[in-house]
């Protein structure tokens, strides 16, 4: 068991011909996750590492039954990516670039939401259920199968977490990125109900940085979870009105400050760590 | 990013919404010629991007123009949440019989856009919503929903706008929502929508803010300069450096030279930086995938800012390579050479191939090397950060 994903996934690459689509796609494939096909409109037919090029999503789902797709496309055209991937009954969408135009990220939400599919960033790193598949860009060096779940904000952060869990034994038993821009096609709420129902997932790392209102918004959910969360927020020391690399990083008047996310978090019954090493800590003391 | 108020209201007015009549001064002495020319009271309102400005004495009247030039004077020589005041925006004194909010808005939890109208005006909105949460009047829409007049109307009703004025009140806040949707905006504000005291209603204040991941859509935003700011304030010189070689940069107090990978971890980073007892003088991002060349810009910037004393670099390969962040500090060492003590971390995506990179340009050329201390996947993050603040507190003495 896993969330999102696992081995049976059947992973299609939005954009396979570009140099960052074909560079992870060999890492992807690498690392031996089922990769079934690619769009780039105007080139099917073509191939990219024996694996079939399509012009449209729809092809992918009727030839191979493709029911997920990272997209590896410029901001401008994950819309359109994006849409296409829904309409064409995708279930899973992982949306690796990053500042994607807030409206149009409402609208893939929206259309998400009415098909059935999810979204998965943007600005994601991607998602990995370690020893089966690994969608996205996350460096395999950091997984290792096991028991604990993460949902990050962050890429960067997710490796770290990751990496720290894999040398003290816990392992992972999903990694969701859950993106950088300020609108995200899912929220944290949604993944923690996601592990909450996931037999293999004993704990679950949350790692939430300065910016918007998901973190606070997960007290609710987390004060209804059986399994315990262990929550990290970056940006105690964040200046104010001043956005840090990710699109959505910046606290706008009161809202989204590291300190009140830590605050709800905290009263919704998460464990704090304030450093990676906190987390292995918690995690004994819980017995997980 | 936000936009000045009197960039604000010219695209109100060029929309139809009425706003006082005014002009930007950048001296003292169009000050008191504007007021002049006006032959009314006026109001100077600094021009600076945050808010707060009311509070911190940065609005003041004016009866005659002699008092608009002492009056402009003192507030050119004010900083308003450190920033200083550069542009006032020199208004006709409106004589207010009522003042109401209107905006329009991102809520990001639910995915709509909401309308809001509120028959306090004047203070911010989190102010009434915490004071007077039952004098605030909403309406949410999907990103793709249209609002339809009645609605609007509706609004103006809800706040107590009188029947006589409920169509100019209503296509205001109509008028709102659609250039909230034209320039694909975070935040459109009206604060307050005035009623005057001979019963025109007037947009006193406006506050405008942009996605600016949006940008590429509105050029004539871009003309304006928008890229070049923070949500507040302007940017740094050396952060508009680092802007226009594509680096997110952000100038900070400390000691500390932040050369981390990922947003992410740039923002934690200088959390631990602060736990472990040091200061960062940055904060940094390499954004997804960086050339080497834009690495070593990166490291081009510490070095060359004298409050660094010495530098923290990590990396954990991930859409970005190890063997790009290596050849990167390597052409960084040949190019520029470093003056600072570097401790740093690299692990993630080609790491081996990026110790190959170190190893050899090591055994090339040493002396290079001699300020640097390279880690692996073997030592805790944490302990790097620990002796970045070490080695920053020793360069310090």
């Amino acid at each position: 068991m896993a969330i999102l994903v696992d081995k049976k996934s059947k992973v299609i690459v939005q954009g396979i011909t570009g140099t960052s689509g074909r560079f992870h796609t060999e890492r992807m494939l690498k690392y031996g996750t089922k990769i079934v096909s690619g769009t780039s409109p105007g080139k099917g037919g073509q191939k990219v590492f024996d694996l079939p090029v399509y012009d449209t999503v729809e092809e992918c789902v009727k030839n191979q039954n493709a029911d997920t797709s990272v997209i590896f496309l410029p901001a401008k055209f994950v819309l359109e990516a994006a849409i296409e991937a829904i309409y064409a009954g995708i279930k899973l969408v992982v949306v690796v670039p990053e500042h994607i135009p807030i409206f149009d990220m409402l609208l893939i939400r929206k259309e998400a939401k009415k098909h059935g599919s999810t979204v998965i960033g943007g600005n994601t790193a991607g998602i990995i259920t370690p020893g089966e598949t690994n969608i996205g860009i996350m460096p395999d060096i950091a997984f290792s199968p096991g028991r604990v779940g993460t949902v990050s904000r962050s890429g960067s952060l997710t490796y770290y977490v990751a990496d720290t869990l894999t040398r003290t034994g816990y392992g992972e038993s999903t990694c969701v990125g859950l993106g950088g821009d300020p609108v995200l096609g899912s929220t944290f709420n949604e993944i923690l109900s996601l592990f909450e129902e996931d037999e293999k997932t004993k704990a679950i790392v949350l790692v939430g940085e300065i910016g918007g209102v998901y973190e606070e918004k997960a007290k609710e959910t987390i004060k209804k979870m059986k399994k315990p969360v262990i929550a990290m927020v970056g940006g105690v020391f964040a200046p104010q009105g001043k956005r840090m690399g990710h699109a959505g990083a910046i606290v706008e008047g009161e809202m989204g400050t590291a300190r009140s996310k830590l605050k709800a978090l905290e009263q919704g019954g998460a464990h704090i760590a304030k450093t990676f090493l906190d987390i292995p800590e918690i995690l004994r003391k819980l017995r997980i | 990013m936000r936009l000045y108020e009197f960039e604000a209201k010219k695209i109100l007015s060029e929309f139809g919404i009425p706003v006082p009549q005014g002009k930007v001064i950048t001296s003292s002495e169009q000050a008191k010629r504007f007021a002049e020319d006006l032959k009314k009271p006026v109001v100077l309102k600094s021009q600076i991007l945050s808010g707060g400005r009311g509070k911190a004495g940065g609005i003041k009247f004016a009866q005659t123009p002699d008092e608009a030039y002492s009056s402009a004077k003192e507030l050119f020589s004010l900083k308003i949440k450190g920033f200083p005041v550069e542009k006032i925006l020199l208004d006709e004194r409106l004589e207010i019989e009522k003042e109401y909010y209107i905006g329009v808005t991102l809520d990001r939890l639910n995915y709509k856009i909401v309308v809001i109208a509120s028959s306090e005006g004047g203070v911010e909105i989190e102010e009434i919503a915490k004071k007077h949460p039952e004098k605030i009047k909403k309406i949410g829409l999907d990103i793709d929903e249209k609002l339809f007049s009645f609605q609007a109307f509706g609004l103006a009703k809800m706040i107590g706008i009188e029947s006589s004025d409920i169509r100019t009140v209503g296509n205001i806040i109509l008028t709102l929502w659609k250039l909230y949707k034209r320039y694909d905006a975070k935040l459109v504000e009206i604060n307050p929508l005035v009623l005057t005291k001979d019963k025109k209603i007037v947009a006193c204040d406006a506050r405008m803010s942009v996605d600016d991941d949006s940008l590429f859509r509105h050029p004539e935003l871009e003309k304006m300069g928008v890229e070049k700011r923070h949500e507040e304030g302007e940017m740094t010189q050396r952060e508009k450096k680092a802007k226009e070689w594509g680096i997110p940069y952000l100038d900070l107090d400390g000691e500390v030279g932040m050369f981390p990978g990922g947003a992410g971890f740039g923002i934690m980073g200088n959390d631990f930086i602060n736990y472990f007892g040091g200061k960062p003088a940055n904060f940094m991002d390499s954004g997804g995938g960086p050339t080497p060349e834009r690495l070593a810009q990166m490291l081009v910037l510490l070095d060359e800012n004298p409050k660094v004393k010495a530098i923290f670099g990590a990396r954990f390969g991930g859409i970005s390579r190890c063997d790009d962040f290596a050849k990167g500090v390597v052409i960084f060492l040949k190019e520029h050479g470093l003056s600072k003590p570097m401790v740093l971390r690299m692990t993630g995506n080609m790491w081996k191939q990026g110790l190959e990179i170190f190893e050899k340009a090591k055994k090339d050329n040493p002396e290079l090397f001699k300020n640097i201390e390279i880690h692996g996947i073997g030592t805790p993050i944490e302990d790097i950060a620990k002796r970045a603040v070490e080695l920053a507190k020793k360069a310090k003495k």
